[in-house]
């Protein structure tokens, strides 16, 4: 489909992730961002809850690997992305659909690149193909 | 003689086994029959879809239904005890979340339809024929129920007002909620006619739960000799019960069998499989990335595992019925 546009969800850890910056400023330039405390907070339910409102994908964004606050809730999220890549396989919805980068950037100056470097490879995907599962 | 109140027992894509266990009420059902007029029952009873049809709107005061929806048939038949039953109760795992036959939902139709007659081994069908909504035998018209794209959930297909899950629901659950109905001491509409909690909360197991489960390996619970005492989950075996509703009377886990989920989510909660899934994550004992895909990978069909009896309700599955 040439004139798809993908719907990308954010989420990004507060510790991590622009906490230098003005959030409000931040989220001006990108879509469906969710800034949370700790990568670690994020359910399955809230990733596939993504997918079921329109998501095409799914971008988290968390503290570096022994970086965070909380010990270790990027590893996690880490652990619970993969499980449930599994899963969404299962469903028709490709693992690259969901995106964990473990780094750090306190100006979050480089998540809305982030999001658009994913939003290229959905782009080359498609929207999602679904098995009745998840139509 | 005042009129005993109606009662209807229907079963739409099901096993039987849900009818067995009304039968399995023993003595009770005599009570049962005493208060009320079993008037529609197509397992036990010779009742026509007419008799039905011939009623008033809302002349049942209740209709206990079984089965999921995959068919034409089964909609129509749903559509019309709704229209007249004061009271709809979902009956069993497969009404109230698609039960185990909502896995095909993992396939397509087209799949499903060319595995059963045509690709499965064990088929010999050398005209390709296919089922047909209509055809024509010695000059004479056939007609089958139209099969649907997907497993649809009851109250994805008419409103339910109670639920009552299970595969199947325990005599003592199906006995209580009768008595609730003739009685008139029902919970507010839409209720669970079960207890609120996770399993774990009545399971004998859980004084062998140590603080913090960690769990090295994944075992499935036909590759070892379980020890009949200890937490399948510290054992390395995945019981869904932190995520499943009690009130089954720990049926399986009395024989050494994990929960597989048939009870469905527990009160709040929408996705049994999704919490049990961030559930799982955290109690992986793995150091890094390796340890994590290897042990990630001992899982088979985990999609299956954890929505064994709900998936056409789950998140990604849930939808109302758009077919007909």
């Amino acid at each position: 489909m040439s004139n798809f546009e993908p719907k990308l969800v954010c989420f990004s850890c507060r510790f991590g992730w622009g906490y230098l910056a003005d959030e409000d400023a931040l989220a001006s330039q990108i879509d469906n961002w969710i800034p949370i405390i700790c990568s670690g907070k994020i359910d399955a339910t809230h990733i596939m809850d993504a997918f079921r409102q329109g998501a095409d994908g799914v971008l988290i964004l968390g503290c570096p690997e022994g970086d965070c606050h909380f010990q270790d809730g990027n590893f996690e999220t880490r652990k619970r992305v993969y499980l449930l890549q599994k899963v969404l396989a299962s469903c028709g919805i490709e693992p690259e659909r969901v995106r964990l980068e473990l780094s750090v950037d306190p100006e979050g100056k480089t998540i809305a690149e982030r999001v658009k470097s994913m939003n290229e490879s959905i782009k080359r995907m498609g929207p999602v193909k679904r098995v009745p599962s998840a139509a | 003689m005042i009129a005993k109140p109606k009662v209807a027992i229907a079963w739409l894509g099901s096993c039987g086994g849900c009818d067995e266990a009304v039968v399995d009420l023993n003595e009770a059902l005599l009570q049962v029959t005493d208060a009320a007029d079993v008037i529609f029952w197509p397992i036990a009873l010779d009742y026509k879809y007419h008799h039905i049809e011939a009623l008033r709107d809302g002349e049942i005061a209740l209709s206990i239904v079984n089965g999921h929806v995959r068919n034409s048939e089964q909609e129509e038949v749903a559509k019309l005890i709704r229209k007249k039953s004061q009271l709809v109760l979902a009956f069993g795992a497969c009404a109230c979340f698609g039960g185990t036959p909502g896995l095909a939902n993992l396939r397509t139709k087209e799949d499903i339809l060319n595995w059963v007659y045509r690709d499965a081994p064990t088929v010999i069908n050398p005209k390709g024929c296919y089922p047909q909504t209509r055809s024509q035998v010695n000059g004479k018209e056939l007609t089958l129920p139209e099969f649907y794209e997907r497993v649809y959930a009851l109250n994805q297909v008419i409103d339910v007002d109670y639920y009552l899950p299970g595969c199947p629901p325990p005599p003592d659950l199906i006995a209580s909620a009768l008595k609730a109905v003739l009685e008139d001491k029902l919970p507010p509409r839409g209720s669970t006619l079960a207890p609120q909690k996770a399993l774990c909360d009545t399971c004998k197991r859980n004084a062998t739960k140590p603080a913090r489960i960690a769990i090295k390996d994944i075992k499935r619970i036909h590759e070892v000799d379980a020890n009949p005492d200890v937490c399948f989950l510290e054992q390395g075996i995945l019981c869904l019960g932190p995520a499943i509703r009690g009130g089954c009377g720990e049926a399986c886990i009395n024989i050494n069998i994990p929960c597989r989920g048939c009870f469905g989510p527990v009160e709040g909660v929408e996705d049994s499989g999704a919490k049990f899934l961030s559930a799982l994550a955290a109690i992986l004992d793995v150091e890094d990335d390796g340890e994590m895909r290897e042990l990630i990978e001992r899982i088979d069909d985990p999609a299956g595992y954890l929505y064994r009896f709900s998936l056409p309700v789950s998140i990604l599955g849930s939808k109302r019925i758009q077919e007909s």
